[in-house]
């Protein structure tokens, strides 16, 4: 990982130089924030609600942490990097290997109406040309939002990009790379995202639905998607249909 | 249908409860004939295992017959009697591919549970949280086996239930335990634990080819039954300094493998043992490991440290130097058991091997609550409980009982 200058300039002796993911803005927002949160932590624990408490307490003090050192463990750990997208942006980067070679991997992927199976937030991805696309998505308590998108580039067994055109209601673009796995491992799947929340009352709804997307739900889109190509189908628990 | 269900610490109870149906066309519908309740179901019952759920089936460890089949099912038929082990596996994934079962990448449906935890996945488990996948468990008249192509394991012929329902688990975690510490001739074993684990792990230690079998517990029933089952000589480590017991019996040397049949319960004596308590209490400490600390400071130079005793979190005052001073080898994880399921069944059939030796009650479905609480508190001899889901009567039943146990 390459160092800025100002990462240097932040470090301690005591402490090793650490890569920065947060930007200004939201740096003062979590030094509010993360003492809320530790302190809400501790209410939890107190009424023996431990493992939460102990979450939110961990959580406070990454905020804390992170609104003076611009480093965030659980955005590292969410893979969400709002440094190095433009602002106001949430860039979210995931990575999963699948045991089949590159090309086939590509194919499903290039095949855009089988997103949906795996990608939960996803209702419908419809095909509108050669280069384009329509997508629908839907959030939190029932609301959607829908958006055409541009391909790019696209390079078969190597990588596809993408990003949103016209009026979005959540503005994004992404790319996905596929590549041959050392070992005979299959294919390294790397995605990355960037969603552009609206702001104002008007983008609220919207808003909403982009933070749902978060980089959990894209590890898990990955890991279905993995399971899809690898075993034919997703795994489920459930033990009835209904 | 009845299943054991989870309400809460202490609290399990017999409920009328949906019966499963097909939901993929890999999945196979087995009918319980026997099934038992395992030491790690005691840490779900104490409360120690986080994402548990009200109304959770209960229970990993069961045998019996497919009822039903998914269309993409071919090595099974209606009919069949199965050994069903505890990882859920898809027989796949890189994982499975290189026999490491437990540890699949594609069984696990809340695999980002555990990888926020650990830092990567772990395969689904029958009937063990959420963090396992959520899997409902085989404490119940009938379970949806996934993957039943890659899982199940047939019964042969003329070998009852009760010989084989111990190779769903403790057999295969024995075994791999015993496997891990690479036994040579000559060899000493000990092995902290003498439940239902570790005399499976000193019964394959012996079968492996150890000279010496040593059984460490505090409960005269079991040290008893590691005598009898195991021919192993037995240390009460609240009588004796364990380590130094082991060297004074292995000429100073220390055995030459310890196996940790214990986990994260274990019951420490002196100061290190309420330092645990209260840290684990606290939730401070998750794992009490008296056990472990003692294997790291008894084992021989250059040996080998061989977990199955179950940890979830995190453990202090961990012999990090003892460790490193003797050069020792940590084995652990959980068994992988489609690996030695095929040579440990034709063990069983050719009774080279008796693992059903340490059963020591058998309840109807029905008694479980009852059964849960005396396997806490090791109640009436109690080493190994098996329940009959199809057994319709109430009141227990002691198993025939092997010699001395
Ligand atoms: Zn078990
Ligand atoms: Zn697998």
């Amino acid at each position: 990982m390459e160092q800025s200058e100002s990462e240097r300039s932040e470090s301690r002796p005591w402490q090793r130089p650490r890569k920065m993911n947060v930007g200004p803005a939201e740096r003062k927002a979590s030094l509010a924030g993360g003492a809320a949160l530790a302190l809400s932590g501790l209410r939890n624990l107190s009424r023996r609600n431990y493992a939460s408490g102990l979450a939110m307490i961990a959580a406070g003090g990454m905020f804390l942490y992170r609104g003076q050192t611009g480093y965030c463990g659980l955005y590292d750990a969410m893979g969400v990097d709002t440094m190095h997208t433009q602002p106001g942006g949430l860039r979210i980067e995931k990575a999963v290997t699948i045991g089949l070679p590159p090309d086939e991997v590509y194919e499903f992927w290039r095949n855009l109406e089988n997103l949906p199976r795996f990608m939960k937030h996803l209702e419908a991805v419809e095909v509108t040309g050669p280069r384009t696309s329509h997508w629908k998505a839907t959030g939190p308590g029932g609301i959607s939002a829908e958006w055409d998108a541009e391909m790019m580039e696209d390079t078969p067994g190597q990588q596809i990009s993408w990003h949103s055109v016209g009026e979005a209601d959540i503005p994004n673009k992404g790319s996905v790379e596929f590549k041959e796995a050392p070992g005979n491992r299959g294919t390294e799947v790397r995605v990355t995202i960037d969603y552009y929340p609206p702001g104002g009352a008007a983008g609220k709804a919207a808003a909403k639905i982009a933070h749902g997307i978060n980089a959990q739900q894209l590890e898990e889109d990955l890991k279905r998607l993995k399971q899809i190509l690898e075993v034919g189908e997703e795994t489920t628990a459930r033990r009835t249909a209904d | 249908m009845r299943a054991v269900c989870w309400h809460g610490r202490h609290d399990v109870r017999v409920d009328e409860v949906a019966d499963p149906q097909i939901l993929s066309k890999n999945d196979a519908i087995v009918k319980v004939a026997l099934t038992c309740i395992c030491g790690s179901d005691l840490h779900l019952y104490n409360g120690y295992v986080p994402t548990m759920k009200k109304g959770d089936i209960l229970g990993h460890e069961f045998v019996g017959e497919i009822v039903e089949v998914g269309s993409r099912v071919t090595r099974f038929h209606v009919g069949d009697r199965v050994i069903v082990p505890f990882p859920i596996s898809c027989g796949a994934c890189w994982y499975c591919k290189h026999e490491l079962w437990s540890l699949c990448d594609n069984s696990n449906p809340n695999a980002w549970m555990l990888e926020h935890m650990y830092g990567d996945t772990g395969g689904g488990i029958f009937g063990y949280s959420h963090l396992y996948g959520g899997f409902a468990g085989g404490q119940a008249e009938y379970v949806r086996v996934p993957f039943a192509d890659v899982g199940l394991e047939r019964i042969p012929s003329g070998v009852p239930y009760e010989q084989v329902v111990l190779l769903t688990d403790i057999l295969p975690t024995g075994y791999q335990a015993a496997y891990y510490c690479n036994i040579n001739p000559g060899d000493t074993v000990a092995v902290w634990g003498c439940g239902p684990v570790g005399l499976m792990a000193m019964m394959s230690a012996r079968h492996l080819g150890a000279e010496r079998v040593i059984g460490i517990d505090r409960f005269p029933d079991r040290l008893q039954a590691a005598r009898a089952q195991c021919q192993a000589e037995v240390l009460n480590y609240e009588e004796v300094d364990v380590a130094e017991a082991l060297q004074n019996m292995t000429g100073g040397r220390g055995p030459d493998s310890c196996i940790d049949a214990v986990g994260m319960e274990a019951v420490g004596t002196g100061f290190e043992g309420v330092y645990d308590s209260v840290k684990q209490a606290l939730r401070l400490e998750t794992d009490r490991a008296s056990a472990l600390r003692q294997l790291a400071k008894a084992c021989r130079k250059g040996g080998t440290l061989s977990i199955v005793g179950v940890y979830a979190g995190f453990v202090d005052k961990f012999p990090m130097g003892a460790l490193f001073a003797k050069g020792l080898t940590l084995r652990c994880g959980q068994a992988h058991v489609h690996k030695y399921l095929p040579h440990l069944v034709k063990l069983v059939a050719e009774q080279q091997l008796n693992p059903s030796s340490i059963i020591t009650h058998r309840l109807p479905l029905q008694e479980a609550p009852m059964g849960y609480k005396m396997f806490l508190n090791k109640q009436d001899a109690c080493i190994k409980i098996v329940l009959d889901p199809q057994a319709g009567a109430t009141g227990t039943e002691r198993a025939p009982q092997g010699e001395g146990a």
